[in-house]
């Protein structure tokens, strides 16, 4: 589905998302040209068909997790249900497993700016240097899903070691918000 | 004004782009796949499952390398009939499929729920769920397909629930698919199916390699070797004659194969004299031949 400006005939560009609140999602798209907004809101049968897909909505193509839609979707799941990130093991990679992650690098180019630091993230394999989080930047990291947390951790932290600094605060993760124009 | 096909993207989601890397990422999964055989039948009841279970064992025995992924997301089965621990394990890049005892490699939804816990999908309200449910389904085959860290086989197998239209989904699904195997019994409503299966399949895959089997064909005595037959329809054989399809056997019933593969043990490494073993390990052979397309003849 795309959304034109009838005004300027020009295709409007997604700004932000919400939900799904009690199943319903709203995007919100504005015109390039005039900034004219309109909001798409689904119901919770739309949120359910697209979450069927394996998509996300406003991610800019980032890639989901692995077995997404079963861990996250299926009820009364058991394994891999409270792994959020099923790259954990210790076992090195094999080469399939190396051609995937090139795979998810070359992915074509989103809008989200922090999709690079996550592809990034994603594929590292060395270990990264101890930090320490304060209790409110725990608090906020906590506050994003679950299945993503592990690789804003780990962009922050990269982010962290940029600047030099081994303490993470509110202030390093907003400024590393603005970094990746979020 | 634009029309859509004028519009590049999609304003930030890039959900072609999604869908597109989605493809590539399980192009790449089964890249060292050599051939996925689907096993199907138009009918239920006519011991896919139980005959999947058994040719990727025999596959296995004979020293190839077997996956066998259970496709029936609310029929699943296969976990039970291979004993095979529900304790599907994180690896690098996916999830290490639990291997039987033969070396065959099991992907099932039933290795993420508990014993007898039914497929529900989390959703803001159950009501009208018939609009969104079959794409959770193939959503999650999707998953099991490309996330699986399946390793270099020589076979997938895919066990496909009952139904004429599961073959067309599959095949929407994955990026090629070698031999499709048709199995019936000889029953004129299971024949009745199973015609429509096979002009599905033709029309669906084009230059299809369509085999059938006919899985409990007559009932061997255990103790004096007599046989019986359990259904007095026509013969596959003749059903495949009249399609133009490979017939590639006939697998006698044993009731100690419904027994064992329902507990999860393994019946051709128990009675590998028995003529159903003998019958399901020709069929290894033929199957092997259809996929490598010289010429499947049965006796």
């Amino acid at each position: 589905m795309k959304f034109l400006c009838v005004e300027c005939d020009e295709a409007m560009r997604l700004q932000s998302t919400r939900g799904p609140d009690e199943g319903s999602m709203s995007v919100l798209f504005e015109c390039p040209s005039c900034g004219r907004q309109i909001a798409m809101l689904t119901n919770s049968m739309e949120t359910q068909m697209v979450r069927s897909l394996g998509v996300k909505i406003g991610s800019g193509g980032s890639t989901p997790g692995r077995m997404e839609t079963i861990r996250n979707s299926l009820r009364g799941v058991e394994g891999l249900g409270a792994q959020a990130h099923p790259r954990n093991d210790a076992t090195p990679p094999t080469e399939q497993s190396d051609s995937l992650e090139q795979a998810e690098d070359q992915q074509a180019g989103g809008k989200c700016p922090f999709t690079g630091v996550v592809n990034e993230a994603f594929g590292r394999q060395e270990e990264v240097q101890g930090f320490v989080w304060t209790a409110e930047a725990e608090e906020r990291l906590g506050r994003i899903p679950s299945f993503v947390q592990g690789m804003v951790r780990k962009g922050i932290e990269e982010y962290a070691r940029e600047i030099g600094v081994t303490e993470i605060d509110a202030k390093v993760m907003e400024a590393a918000r603005s970094r990746f124009g979020m | 004004m634009k029309t859509y096909h004028d519009i590049v993207g999609d304003g930030g989601s890039n959900v072609v782009a999604q869908v597109a890397e989605q493809q590539r990422r399980m192009a790449i999964r089964l890249a060292p796949v050599s051939h996925i055989v689907a096993v199907m039948s138009g009918k239920g009841g006519v011991g896919k499952s139980s005959l999947s279970v058994n040719v990727a064992t025999a596959f296995a025995m004979a020293g190839r390398k077997v996956g066998l992924l259970d496709a029936d997301i609310n029929g699943a089965s296969i976990v039970k009939m291979t004993g095979v621990r529900r304790e599907p394990e994180a690896a690098y890049g996916g999830v290490r499929p639990p291997t039987t005892a033969a070396g065959v490699r099991v992907m099932s939804i039933d290795l993420f729920l508990a014993d007898d816990t039914p497929v529900t999908w989390d959703a803001a309200t159950q009501k009208d769920a018939f609009t969104w449910r079959a794409m959770m389904e193939q959503a999650a085959l999707r998953e099991m397909v490309t996330d699986t860290e399946w390793g270099e086989l020589d076979y997938l197998l895919i066990d496909l629930p009952p139904g004429t239209d599961r073959l067309p989904n599959l095949v929407d699904l994955l990026t090629r698919l070698s031999a499709a195997v048709v199995v019936t019994v000889p029953s004129q409503a299971a024949h009745h199916v199973v015609g429509k299966s096979i002009r599905m399949a033709r029309e669906i895959m084009k230059a299809p390699r369509l085999g059938i089997v006919e899985n409990m064909s007559r009932f061997v005595c255990p103790d004096c070797g007599n046989t019986h037959d359990l259904f007095h329809g026509d013969r596959a054989d003749a059903l495949a004659a009249q399609h133009g399809v490979p017939f590639l056997g006939k697998i006698p019933f044993d009731p100690r194969m419904a027994q064992l593969t329902d507990s999860g043990l393994n019946f051709i490494g128990e009675h590998p004299d028995s003529p159903t073993s003998e019958a399901i390990r020709k069929l290894t052979v033929r199957l092997e031949h259809l996929v490598e397309e010289t010429s499947p003849v049965a006796q």
